[in-house]
């Protein structure tokens, strides 16, 4: 019987060869030494032919198992290949995830783009239309015809950029609003929003700049009333300094309106308690406005008997210098990158 | 202006603590900007210096046995004018003096001292005020032991204003007095004065030559001492911010303090006639001023004179030559109304902006310029020994006339917006002390004298909706409905920052006022520019030709600073006489992106703005603009510079900054660009059908072409396009190569043609006999060699 002994001996044989083999193309290699056409097992087969008939049954019931315990170790160590291989590459592949990722550098609008822009979006979503006129203004529609006649001691309140007698640059977006209701010609309904550049003769500074940005409301209509401005008022507030803030309106002088008003809203920083943003008040002062006073009116042909109407008129450097705690107003000018990219 | 309240509560009844005063002023009236006490400092009483000894260890002390009230207290002074026999202010230990100066007991070199003898200025009256160095002396007849700051007058507290120019009327004390009774509802005590005069007769005779002075009332008053004013006044004036100088002058102060009617004080004696004459002066005319200022006068400055010569300028001050001297005997006292305007002019002209001038600017009342002369005359005689000579000269050319103004109680209710009844409106009229009639719920007002700024129902309602509080006003919104909106422009510039932005460039907005030598720099056409007619300096003088000059500004502005990676765009505009352009420009240098430890970094280059703006225009409808060589602008590079065009018309340019142009400034690499707003916004086109997607598939064919370098891939391209016909789908360049090995002059560009019919799939025959058609043309056209 050696050549079962062959066989076992084969088997144990083939089992060490195949734990230590390490490559998938090696394993082939080893399988083809034991279960191959001129391999082992075809050197047992051949001894078949001398065994006699009653045993060959049994012979081939050995042989099989035999081969499919070798095939077993084969399969068995081809998936150990397999593991080791991809254990590999991902050992060689491992990086460290901390290292920083590729820079995509996104730009922004400017803090008075990001600033105006949300106080239109608030005025559209109530139902106003931004209109926009030029820099250069002539006299009678920044000043005349908003009650501010040349010999008007209100004028030097703001020191204007004269460009001949009758030209300058605004001072105010209010001639926007002059224009405004020229061009209507039915003379109906107006609810505006008029943001802009405007220029006073200021010596730049920390709180004075020779330009800004002002954004100036006006509703005309027969029964546009002050307390509809108080209300108006009242969501500008909430939506640029918190829903919880509340607004008072003091008794103020402006040849546009009567009455006039300043308007205070309470401090976002100590929610009114007094702090040294509002000078220990609780109030802050953001804007003035008023009933649009009837020689406004009347300059540019509503009629006053009918129509009444408010304006309010804010400087967008004011409101974004309180929102993020700006304390000079230059930063807007100077656009160093550092201060502009803050403001995604 | 700063209101003493112990001046306020002569005229009107107080019932509130200064503190909620100021706060209701601040709702009703006037904006505070701060109220105080006027001395802060507790414990002081008066003292009387019974002996002054010599401090024996130190030169300049004095060891001083003061009584303050029963005993002797010893207090080392170091003031020079310290003197037995003296009252003055102690403050004893346990005292604290203003910026929280506690006073103890404590021992100067070996000697107790138990306090301190005090100067005005530890008091903390401002030098402004005084000009004393050492101790402040009180008068004789001060009690011992008393409240000294009460002794003083000093116990007062001080509410400082913010008039608004309307509000004259609250530029007196009687005004605040008058919004006081009608905030708080209390009772006015208002005062009338009676003159006793001497016998002897006024001569003056006053003549008004000018419609600019509409009254001048005058007295004549004699036998004036002049001395310092009371201890009283004296504290009033300062508590107004006013610095006494003597009793005189003071009084005039006081009194236009009170009333709010400037007076003026001549010497009579000086004065040299019996005329005054009011009238505009002469072109030229010379006078000198009280601040001893030689002033030359316009027509449009009032004047008053002695019926010769010019001796003061009205309303705005007086000259030299009648001053009130220390040996004065007879003065004029003029109480006098100048219309506001030729105030205003004169006083800004001259930057002489007095007490005086500010109130005649603003419109006094007139009726108060009798009750002030009155009252100033009253004050003369008894704290000046004056004795009024006999009548009052004057001319009073003022319409009287009282504006009356008609209200409904409707038109009220529906201009505030709130429902206010007819009870609470006259009881709110009431406190205003307005006087009115209502009939059918319509009042009929006539506004008061002292109120010239009441003229319309405006007014009116301004009046009762503060008096009232704008805080009792419900919140509501407009009525009026209405769509809200964007215009197509205004859309299209929110969509250009948000592309541009999302491309990586950050918006700026600068300064449209530059230096007039650099408006030109990057403009083709010098059309003229827009100057200021009073610049405040050379720097702003002119408005821009192109934000480029201020994106500029702020590049530098960064390198300064070591902020080297610049990608600025500014939406600004071109300003010219025939109007403004919107212009979206931008400067960009440096580093788009980078990381660094991959060794990865876009620096920018004509091609990556160029790419920039292409990704723009796609994305904005407007990818058909074009970019074509420009050499003709003298501060961009001539080789790296092309105009944005559509088919003929140019809507702007893109390039780097001259190499010079960057030398001078300092500069180095900078690409700039400027395109045409509004030329953009009608350019644009729209997608407005979707495009079908070709099912049969596209062949590609690359191929190299050599051609001389002045030939432009566009010129190329162009030409492929033509005779590609409609069977070449695209053509893109992938390859550019410059090198020995092509020849002198000579580069090569590679492009990818793509082939494509919409109805059958290609046969490679066609595409081979097109792709020979097209190098035949090429050849033809540009010399183009295959590679």
């Amino acid at each position: 019987m050696e050549v079962y002994e062959k066989l076992d001996q084969i088997k144990l044989e083939a089992e060490g060869h195949i734990r230590v083999v390490k490559t998938l193309h090696a394993l082939n290699e080893v399988k083809s030494k034991y279960l191959g056409k001129k391999g082992s097992f075809s050197e047992v087969m051949k001894l078949m032919k001398d065994l006699p008939k009653e045993d060959k049954p049994h012979f081939g019931q050995v042989t099989n198992e035999a081969k499919q315990v070798i095939l077993k170790y084969i399969d068995d160590q081809k998936l150990l290949i397999e593991e080791a291989i991809v254990n590999e590459q991902l050992a060689s592949e491992t990086i460290d995830v901390t290292m920083p990722g590729k820079k995509f550098e996104t730009g922004n609008v400017h803090l008075l783009t990001k600033v105006r822009e949300e106080i239109e979006d608030l005025f559209i979503g109530m139902g106003y239309e931004v209109m926009e006129g030029p820099e250069i203004e002539i006299d009678e529609y920044n000043f005349e015809k908003l009650n501010l006649p040349k010999d008007h001691p209100a004028r030097d309140m703001q020191d204007t950029f004269y460009i001949t007698d009758e030209t300058l640059l605004r001072t105010h977006t209010s001639p926007v609003q002059v224009r405004t209701m020229l061009d209507n010609d039915e003379k109906g309904p107006i609810k505006i929003i008029c943001p802009g550049k405007v220029y006073r003769r200021d010596d730049d500074d920390a709180t004075h700049s020779h330009q800004f940005m002002q954004i100036e409301v006006l509703v005309v209509d027969t029964n546009t009333s002050m307390a509809d401005l108080k209300g108006t008022l009242l969501e500008t507030a909430k939506k640029l300094f918190g829903e919880k803030r509340e607004i008072r309106l003091r008794p103020s002088y402006f040849p546009f309106t009567e009455p006039s008003v300043e308007v205070d809203v309470s401090c976002h920083n100590c929610n009114g308690k007094g702090c040294n943003i509002c000078k220990g008040t609780g109030w802050i002062e953001i804007l003035g406005a008023g009933m649009v006073n009837d020689n406004v009116l009347e300059a540019s042909g509503y009629d006053s008997k009918k129509y009444q109407g408010f304006a309010l008129g804010m400087g967008v450097e004011r409101i974004a210098m309180l929102k993020y705690g700006i304390n000079d107003i230059r930063l807007f000018y100077t656009n160093d990158i550092r201060f502009n990219k803050q403001f995604k | 202006m700063k209101v003493s309240i112990n001046w306020l509560k002569d005229l009107v009844d107080v019932d509130v603590s200064t503190e909620e005063l100021a706060q209701k002023f601040n709702i009703h009236s006037a904006e505070v900007e701060d109220f105080y006490k006027l001395v802060e400092a507790s414990n002081l009483v008066v003292g009387y210096v019974a002996k002054k000894e010599k401090h024996p260890n130190a030169d300049k002390l004095s060891v001083c046995q003061v009584d303050i009230g029963g005993e002797l207290s010893q207090i080392v002074c170091g003031a020079p004018n310290v003197e037995e026999g003296q009252k003055v202010i102690v403050s004893l230990p346990g005292a604290v003096l203003p910026g929280g100066f506690k006073i103890k007991k404590s021992t100067i070199r070996d000697i107790e001292s138990n306090g301190m003898i005090c100067s005005l200025s530890e008091l903390g009256i401002d030098k402004k005020y005084h000009n004393e160095e050492g101790i402040h002396v009180l008068n004789d007849n001060m009690t011992i032991g008393n409240n000294a700051v009460e002794e003083m007058f000093l116990n007062d507290e001080v509410i400082d204003f913010d008039i608004t120019p309307n509000r004259a009327d609250l530029m007196s004390v009687m005004g605040i007095a008058y919004d006081t009774a009608a905030i708080l509802g209390t009772k006015l005590h208002l005062k009338e004065y009676k003159v006793k005069e001497g016998s002897e007769v006024n001569p003056v005779k006053i003549k008004l030559d000018t419609k600019n002075c509409m009254s001048y009332y005058a007295r004549v008053i004699k036998d004036i001492e002049i001395k310092d004013s009371p201890r009283w006044m004296q504290s009033r004036l300062i508590a107004s911010g006013m610095r006494p100088i003597n009793n005189v002058v003071d009084i005039t102060n006081y009194v236009m303090l009170e009333t709010g009617q400037p007076l003026h004080a001549f010497d009579y004696d000086l004065l040299e006639s019996d005329t005054i004459t009011v009238r505009m002066a002469k072109e030229d005319e010379l006078l000198t001023t009280l601040d001893e200022k030689e002033r030359k006068l316009l027509a449009s400055d009032i004047v008053i004179t002695n019926d010769k010569k010019s001796v003061a300028l009205g309303g705005v001050m007086g000259g030299m030559s009648t001053e009130i001297v220390p040996t004065s005997k007879r003065i004029l006292l003029e109480s006098a109304t100048f219309d506001p305007y030729h105030i205003r002019i004169t006083s800004s002209r001259l930057d002489l902006r007095s007490e005086a001038s500010t109130r005649f600017e603003r419109k006094v009342d007139p009726k108060r310029s009798l009750l002030a002369l009155e009252m100033a005359t009253n004050l003369f005689t008894e704290y000046a020994s004056g004795v009024a000579l006999k009548g009052i000269s004057k001319v009073d050319n003022i319409d009287y006339s009282e504006v009356i103004i008609e209200l409904s109680l409707e038109k009220l209710n529906s201009y505030l917006g709130s429902s206010y009844s007819l009870e609470l409106v006259i009881d709110t009229l009431i406190k205003l002390d307005f006087e009115f009639d209502v009939m059918d719920n319509i009042f009929t007002i006539s506004a008061p004298s002292r109120r010239r700024d009441i003229l319309t129902y405006q007014d009116i309602i301004e009046e009762i909706g503060r008096i009232i509080g704008y805080d009792k006003l419900p919140l509501t919104l407009p009525k009026t409905v209405s769509m809200g909106k964007l215009s197509e422009r205004q859309l299209f510039s929110r969509e250009i920052r948000k592309v541009l932005s999302g491309l990586g460039l950050n918006e700026v907005i600068t300064y449209s006022l530059v230096n007039e030598e650099k408006a030109y720099d990057f403009t083709k056409e010098k059309t003229s520019l827009i100057k200021l007619a009073m610049p405040m300096s050379i720097d702003k003088n002119v408005l821009t030709h192109t934000p480029i000059n201020g994106i500029l500004d702020s590049v530098k502005y960064n390198l300064a600073r070591k902020n080297k990676d610049i990608m600025f765009y500014e939406l600004g505009k071109k300003y010219e006489e025939k109007g403004e352009t919107e212009l979206l420009c931008g400067a960009l240098t440096g580093d788009l992106s980078s990381t660094l430890w991959q060794g990865r970094k876009e620096v920018v280059d004509f091609y990556l703005v160029k790419g920039i703006l292409e990704t723009l225009f796609k994305k904005v409808g407007l990818g058909h603009l074009e970019f074509v060589p420009m050499s003709d602008y003298k501060n961009l590079h001539p080789g790296q510079s092309a105009y944005i065009v559509d088919r003929n018309d140019t809507v702007g340019f893109i390039g780097k900054l001259h190499p010079s142009y960057e030398n001078t400034n300092d500069l180095k690499d900078v690409f700039v660009f400027e395109i045409k707003l509004e030329e953009m916004l009608k350019r644009r086109r729209p997608l407005k059908k979707a495009k079908a997607i070709n099912k049969f598939p596209s062949i590609y064919r690359d191929i190299a072409l050599v051609v001389n370098t002045e030939v432009s891939s566009k010129e190329l391209s162009d030409s492929i396009k033509k005779s590609g016909k409609r069977m070449l789908a695209s053509v893109e360049v992938f390859d550019l190569y410059i090198g020995e090995s092509l020849g002198k002059n000579k580069k090569s560009i590679a492009l990818r043609l793509e082939f494509s019919d919409p109805s059958k799939t290609l046969e490679m025959n066609d595409v081979d006999s097109r792709i020979r058609e097209i190098l035949g043309h090429l050849g033809k056209l540009h010399g183009a060699q295959l590679r």
